[in-house]
């Protein structure tokens, strides 16, 4: 339902499933929380400060449930593409403002910032950062590994290690 | 009756005058997709050509310069990157060398599943049959070639359309592109600029950096490690039409030990399926992105984690990476 609401909100919906989402939407004090969530989200994304935060505490429960995403987030409307990217996009912005509202003590002015870092990097720093767990994966050596095309830039890195200079 | 059969002979003879002076000619195959899969294959190895070409996935762009010549029946290709740190990957057949002029550095590895553009079909086309319904399309000028397109419609939701646009003369792809299921292109290939045959130096394809660097530090560790093992892992639920190229264990920065590489291929997509011990602390959720084709999806398997990376739609790379098993 989450993902109806998400596309919802993007027009991304057929009238009849619009619909249906609209209805659905607020059926439920879960579905209302995600519908505000959303909205939340949308706001900071777009630089503008988020509306109340008086459901955060629900909000930062919800959170605990909020799957783990690195994609960087992108909107590619009407397509599958963008239902999954703009789900990431969600759960990304909603861990830069969890580490906003932890760090900056609720100044609204920390939101953009915090979304729009996140919207440029490769986002696993930021959604990892308030769990405080696994480190950021890096997509990259996975990349060069499946292709065998290594990138200058990380393969000097590993190379350092691997041997000695002047060899 | 028969007067009816003798104006139809007679409207259909200059027809069948016309096919049996096409079918004279040799080259170029006048209607089988897959003969002329067969011919783009054939002239990514044979064929003489340099150019630039546009690689375009998802947000990522890149240009490339690639020369590639025939001497002695070896295949030689010099591949590089005109974005970012200089460098190039040399390749004779299947050995390549990867020059790094900043490191002063050269890398030796052996091509497993390495693709260069305009080379983007993996083993024999025929393969391609059991996952995707191969037509022709229309007929194109393009670069001031005349183009054949060929169209690869997937048969499920595992893979991309492609669309590759044959050079009539040599068989040569000089575009591609893979749709999504919106027929949205996500990923491409252009040449901008291509020479072919005669016109393309043997010098072209050597090293420009080679003799740049007085003394290379030679790593060869990929090389080494590209050789099949037996890793212990296998795919239970592989999508149709894919079938594994190789299993190899390669070290990656900042392992400990190495991680077990499984790669799978359906004649043009591929994916590698990675499999190391979880390091600590433990990544106790799943992860995934995409980028045009480049779809990349992990999960933590127990004391293992799982990655999964290839030119595949999520569904594809979630299944494989839901799937992985000890192989019994």
């Amino acid at each position: 339902m989450k993902q109806e609401i998400s596309s919802l909100m993007d027009g991304e919906l057929a009238p009849s499933e619009a619909e249906q989402a609209i209805r659905a939407c607020c059926a439920s004090e879960e579905q209302l929380e995600s519908w505000h969530l959303y909205h939340v989200i949308g706001d900071s994304m777009r630089g503008h400060a988020p509306r109340t935060l008086e459901r955060s505490l629900a909000f930062r429960a919800s959170l605990q449930n909020e799957p783990a995403m690195i994609a960087r987030p992108k909107r590619v409307l009407e397509s599958t593409f963008a239902r999954i990217s703009l789900a990431a996009a969600a759960s990304v912005a909603t861990l830069g403002i969890v580490g906003w509202i932890g760090s900056q003590g609720g100044t609204p002015a920390g939101v953009p910032m915090a979304a729009k870092s996140s919207a440029i990097q490769p986002v696993a720093a930021t959604a990892t950062a308030p769990r405080a767990k696994a480190p950021a994966f890096d997509m990259r050596e996975y990349e060069v590994a499946h292709r065998q095309v290594p990138r200058p830039d990380i393969y000097t890195v590993s190379n350092n290690k691997a041997l000695a200079p002047g060899k | 009756m028969i007067e009816h059969a003798a104006s139809a002979m007679r409207r259909w003879l200059p027809a069948l005058a016309f096919g049996v002076a096409c079918g004279v000619q040799a080259a170029p195959p006048a209607a089988d997709p897959l003969a002329w899969l067969n011919r783009a294959v054939q002239a990514s190895r044979n064929a003489s050509y340099a150019g630039t070409y546009v690689h375009t996935n998802g947000d990522r762009t890149s240009t490339v310069r690639v020369t590639h010549v025939m001497v002695g029946g070896e295949e030689h290709e010099r591949i590089e990157p005109l974005d970012g740190p200089p460098h190039e990957i040399v390749r004779r057949n299947d050995e390549m060398f990867c020059y790094f002029p900043d490191a002063k550095t050269v890398r030796l590895d052996r091509r497993i599943n390495a693709q260069f553009f305009p080379s983007i079909l993996r083993g024999a086309p025929e393969s391609l049959a059991a996952s995707y319904a191969m037509s022709l399309g229309k007929t194109e000028r393009v670069l001031g070639y005349d183009c054949q397109w060929i169209n690869l419609e997937p048969k499920d939701a595992m893979r991309y359309a492609q669309r590759l646009c044959a050079e009539v003369g040599t068989g040569l792809v000089v575009r591609a592109k893979s749709l999504n299921s919106l027929q949205q292109v996500i990923e491409q290939y252009t040449f901008t600029e291509l020479r072919l045959g005669n016109q393309v130096a043997r010098s072209d394809a050597k090293s420009i950096f080679q003799a740049r660097v007085k003394r290379w530090t030679t790593d060869a560790q990929p090389r080494d490690e590209a050789r099949t093992v037996d890793t212990g892992w296998m795919v239970e639920k592989l999508p149709r039409g894919f079938r594994k190229v190789i299993e190899i264990k390669r070290s990656f920065p900042g392992r400990a030990v190495p991680v077990s590489q499984l790669i799978f291929t359906d004649g043009i997509a591929s994916l590698s399926v990675f499999i190391e011990p979880m390091g600590t602390p433990a990544r106790t959720a799943e992860a995934s992105s995409e980028e045009g084709t480049t779809t990349f999806y992990a999960r933590p398997m127990g004391d293992q984690l799982v990655t999964v990376l290839g030119e595949v739609p999520l569904a594809a790379a979630r299944q494989v990476g839901q799937s992985v098993a000890r192989r019994p």
